[in-house]
């Protein structure tokens, strides 16, 4: 297999992959915020 | 054998922590790069005030991009820094994902019913345009595809996950990747003057952004330029476009497929699923929490301001992947089609919502 073709598919399952762990990352501080563990954050 | 055997649980239990201690210095630079961006903002901000000033505000977002402009196309980034400067991606979904908490599930539907008309439409007139140009230019069909794709849809991700389903060279996909990264930078700058200059509301800008700027990294930034709110609004519009990417490569595999040019399709509900972008259900599951008022109003603000956070770095990681260099070494004929494909898309689109923000009082 090319070299582009294998970073292109190291690419598409690093995607893949990226979807879930941003999902399951911004679930986990809405509940950090939810429980009070993380409060007023500030901008 | 045995060796072999006891050894594999020991490498796979020490790869993520290396991973992750691998990705640090990146992101470090992003957040470096992305405060820097508000600290400047800020200071201006501070200095014109105290001495009875008028400047324009120059936002974080511009400094944060145009910061990572500069050292990318200058000292270039150190090899250490780039599996976490590529981490912005990740920034951008867990940011939209936390931004579903500004949103009210009715919001959601009527907004997103209105996008979902438009990005239709713009659909429409993007693959048209694509095809048409790609034959006048001469484009391989498949690099016209890639482009009409990407240009439709929601730029990267999408031709990289057309590219796979259609068996496009590798060659036409790094030249549809360079057309619309080039075109992405070049809109990011431009809509906004644009939108000034027409005194869009926030909500018609937010909703051009979010239909015509391809990656939805630029897509947010470009709203951001314009305001909060229209940030707002455009994340939900180019979410609503991201979402029908799978309809889309699923239409161009069948397609070339059936030219024999493609590997045939088996199962569609699980291809579907798999190009399916996740973090939509993450914003959307966000957004019917807040509905449900699980969040009070303090930790409604904590989320926003995550999700500003998490964006920050999303904007620092934009002007540090783009490659000035790289993108005029990718020739022009692709960057032209693109060009002139884009432009007219964002025309199209700019009648649309100029047209929906008189019939529906955006």
């Amino acid at each position: 297999m090319p070299q582009a073709s294998q970073e292109q598919n190291k690419r598409r399952a690093f995607q893949l992959s990226t979807d879930w762990c941003a999902v399951l990352t911004a679930l986990a501080l809405a509940v950090l915020v939810r429980v009070g563990l993380i409060h007023k954050v500030p901008w | 054998m045995a060796e072999g055997t006891l050894a594999l649980p020991q490498v796979e239990a020490a790869r993520p922590v290396h991973r992750l201690i691998k990705l640090l210095p990146g992101i470090f630079l992003l957040a470096a790069i992305g405060y820097f961006g508000k600290f400047i903002e800020q200071s201006i901000s501070a200095y014109a005030k105290a001495n009875h000033l008028h400047v324009p505000n120059i936002e974080y977002v511009l400094w944060a991009i145009l910061i990572g402009l500069a050292v990318s196309n200058t000292i270039g980034i150190p090899e250490v820094f780039r599996p976490g400067v590529a981490t912005y991606e990740f920034w951008l979904k867990a940011g939209i994902v936390l931004l579903g908490s500004r949103f009210l599930l009715g919001d959601v539907l009527k907004l997103g019913g209105l996008s979902l008309t438009l990005v239709l439409l713009e659909l429409a007139v993007a693959f048209s345009l694509m095809t048409l140009l790609g034959r006048w230019f001469k484009l391989k069909p498949k690099l016209s595809s890639l482009l009409a794709v990407g240009s439709a849809v929601c730029g990267v991700s999408a031709i990289i996950a057309t590219k796979g389903a259609i068996d496009a060279d590798d060659e036409d996909s790094s030249y549809a990747i360079a057309a619309i990264l080039a075109i992405g930078a070049i809109s990011l700058f431009t809509f906004p003057l644009i939108g000034h200059w027409l005194h869009l509301s926030d909500r018609g800008f937010g909703l051009w952004a979010g239909l015509a700027v391809d990656n939805t990294a630029e897509a947010t930034a470009a709203g951001a330029l314009y305001s909060d709110a229209a940030a707002k609004i455009a994340v939900l519009a180019k979410t609503t476009r991201n979402a029908m990417i799978g309809f889309v490569v699923l239409g161009y595999a069948l397609y070339w497929a059936s030219r024999g040019q493609a590997q045939a399709i088996g199962n569609k509900a699980r291809f579907l699923w798999q190009k399916f972008p996740k973090f939509v259900l993450g914003f959307l599951l966000i957004s019917v929490l807040a509905t449900a008022a699980v969040f009070n109003k303090e930790q409604l603000g904590s989320l926003a301001n995550l999700s500003r956070w998490a964006f920050l770095l999303t904007f620092a990681g934009v002007g540090l992947r783009t490659n000035i260099r790289e993108l005029k070494a990718q020739g022009l004929r692709p960057f032209a089609v693109g060009a002139i494909g884009e432009l007219s898309i964002a025309l199209v689109t700019l009648v649309m919502v100029l047209l929906a923000a008189k019939a529906f009082n955006l």
